[in-house]
């Protein structure tokens, strides 16, 4: 479980410092899917950020289980990133001079995952894996960012708007590699997304404005990728 | 003003190495030309030996090291144009979309002049500064007939403003070449640099996956860090010969030319590595891999090529003495025999291991404090 006690984040200092995150709290359960939806500014990146250990949060507390983010050093936060979290951006950040294979050999590797091929089979790319990232199109450049995420076998995957630069045919078609994945695998899904259409595919939604949580509920029914609206 | 003086300061490296070839080319080209003054009042053999022995250092330590410090410049030079266009691809689309020409813009790259000339004049003042123990030095015996220091307006112009305005102009013609695409292209700012890929598939680690393909993608950094501990190795071998050779003061000057030159072009080179990679590094970080990793990863793969540097430069600089005693100095009496000298070499090892290693714990620092999130917003 994850678990956040009035975290604040801010950025700049003196007249310009502002406050991106305003006490935030919240839990997030094991295998949980959740979606944090906000306008642009409203600090669902940040808060993403913060949570997965990439940024370290100014005041309150960040804990998994019974691990404070907080208490570690940076080398103990890449660790903890290396056997606990996998990522995927809007941008993808694949390495360009990679194929496909080497790519997601990456994550594998820090997971000593020697079965990584059968992520890539799993997004659909067996037959392009000494493709490179320039080869590809978007779509196939976001699910090698998803084999790669999940090739290294995450407990917590964090997404920041996978869809952002996808168009509506390959972006459910990702959405759904990512559910699919994750109920055969069961780890928990944290997603940013500004598209409240996505946020039917969570158990739990959370909105945000302005640095605050708005507003939280559940989904009783989600959808799927090929269920929701876009 | 397209290019800034701060821009032209970045460029330190170009500085450095033009100060230190004017300097050592000022040093024995004005020598000479002093020397030249009093060469008819030489009367006997032995002291025309000295004097042809010192005419002729003056020429091949001149002719090789302003030689290999031009070139060396060359390179650089069209290096940081290549990379400042790289990184304002951006800005410069601009200009040429809203109506600049290529010229006009390549134009303002002239600044670059202005590092090579910060250089050359401040070299060629500090050589002047030096010159009368310099003199003392060439001729501490005092067999040569007295002569003094003279300015000679023609050598000024030769070595501080006329390679400025050289290195002036290849910055406009490269800049010229280099900005030969459509404003569109520079717009998109597409990644430069080509991907080159593997000749075949492997299973090798990630890591030394990742290595080898950061150094088939950057062949001109392969000769920058060759070229560097090549430079080490050579004039610091040279050095300890030099010492008994010449004078303990040439000796000092090659050893400190070598490791300047070295220490610029290792760490310009590290750095243009580190930077190019700065996404590769990022998202390494980003998925657990340990700052020692991503250097192993991105600066590893030309760890080979600095040794190869180091063992050219040892063969070179023994080849270099070796046809000096025998062929060009053959003439000259008393000029020691040459071997090549095994306890300098050790030493010149240990001092390549020592700032290889330093160089590579500096970038493991650095890449510690890299902020993850400032590379992702770029």
């Amino acid at each position: 479980m994850i678990q956040l006690e009035n975290v604040h984040k801010f950025y700049g200092t003196g007249e310009s410092r502002n406050e991106v995150l305003k006490g935030i709290s919240l839990q997030v359960g094991d295998g949980d899917f959740v979606v944090l939806l906000g306008a642009s500014g409203s600090g669902k990146s940040t808060l993403l950020n913060v949570m997965s250990g990439l940024e370290r949060a100014d005041e309150g507390t960040i804990c998994y289980g019974k691990t404070q983010l907080e208490q570690m050093t940076d080398k103990e936060l890449t660790e903890f990133r290396k056997n606990n979290i996998g990522f995927i951006f809007q941008q993808y950040y694949l390495l360009p001079n990679l194929n496909v294979d080497k790519n997601v050999k990456m994550g594998a590797e820090l997971a000593g995952n020697k079965e990584y091929r059968q992520t890539i089979s799993a997004v659909g790319l067996e037959k392009k894996v000494h493709k490179y990232p320039h080869e590809l199109s978007g779509g196939e450049q976001q699910r090698v960012s998803v084999a790669r995420a999940l090739a290294k076998k995450p407990k917590f995957l964090y997404l920041d708007e996978p869809t952002g630069a996808l168009d509506e045919k390959t972006g459910r078609l990702v959405l759904d590699y990512i559910s699919k994945l994750q109920q055969e695998s069961g780890f928990t899904v944290i997603m940013v997304t500004h598209n409240q259409n996505v946020a039917e595919m969570a158990n739990t939604v959370i909105r945000m404005n302005s640095g605050r949580i708005v507003e939280t509920w559940q989904n009783a029914e989600p959808k799927n990728a090929y269920e929701i609206a876009w | 003003m397209i290019v800034s003086y701060k821009d032209t300061l970045k460029i330190a490296s170009i500085t450095i190495i033009s100060f230190c070839a004017v300097f050592v080319c000022t040093l024995f080209l004005n020598f000479n030309l002093d020397l030249a003054d009093v060469g008819n009042e030489i009367t006997s053999p032995a002291t025309q030996s000295l004097y042809d022995a010192q005419v002729m250092t003056g020429k091949v330590v001149s002719s090789l090291a302003g030689g290999c410090l031009l070139l060396t410049t060359v390179v650089l030079l069209c290096f940081y144009v290549g990379h400042f266009i790289d990184i304002h691809q951006k800005e410069l689309g601009i200009l040429k979309a809203l109506g600049y020409s290529r010229f006009r813009i390549a134009r303002e790259f002239w600044t670059f002049g202005c590092s090579v000339l910060t250089g050359t004049a401040s070299a060629y003042l500090c050589a002047h500064l030096l010159m009368p123990t310099f003199y003392e030095v060439q001729n501490e015996l005092g067999l040569l007939p007295a002569f003094e220091v003279h300015f000679h307006p023609g050598l000024c112009f030769l070595l501080v403003f006329l390679p400025a305005l050289f290195f002036a102009l290849l910055a406009v013609c490269y800049s010229y070449l280099k900005m030969k695409v459509s404003p569109l292209t520079l717009l998109r700012g597409k990644e430069s640099t080509k991907i080159v890929k593997a000749r075949k598939e492997s299973d090798m680690p990630f890591l030394q996956e990742l290595g080898k393909s950061n150094v088939r993608q950057r062949k001109s950094l392969v000769f920058f860090i060759t070229f560097a501990i090549f430079c080490f190795s050579s004039m610091m071998q040279m050095s300890f010969s030099m010492d008994e050779l010449a004078s303990e003061m040439m000796a000092f000057m090659i050893m400190g030319i070598g490791i300047v030159l070295a220490c610029v072009t290792l760490f310009l080179a590290s750095t243009s590595v580190v930077k190019a990679n700065g996404k590769t590094i990022t998202m390494m970080k980003v998925f657990g891999y340990q700052s020692r990793d991503c250097v192993k990863a991105v600066l590893g793969g030309y760890r080979p090529w600095a040794c190869f540097g180091f063992v050219l430069g040892s063969l070179y600089q023994y080849l270099l003495l070796r046809i000096a005693v025998s062929i060009i100095f053959a003439d000259i009496e008393n000029v020691p025999e040459y071997h090549f000298d095994i306890p300098a070499m050790l030493i010149a090892l240990f001092s390549f291991i020592a700032l290889y290693e330093t160089v590579m714990f500096c970038y493991t620092k650095k890449i510690e404090k890299m902020s993850v999130k400032e590379i992702m917003l770029e």
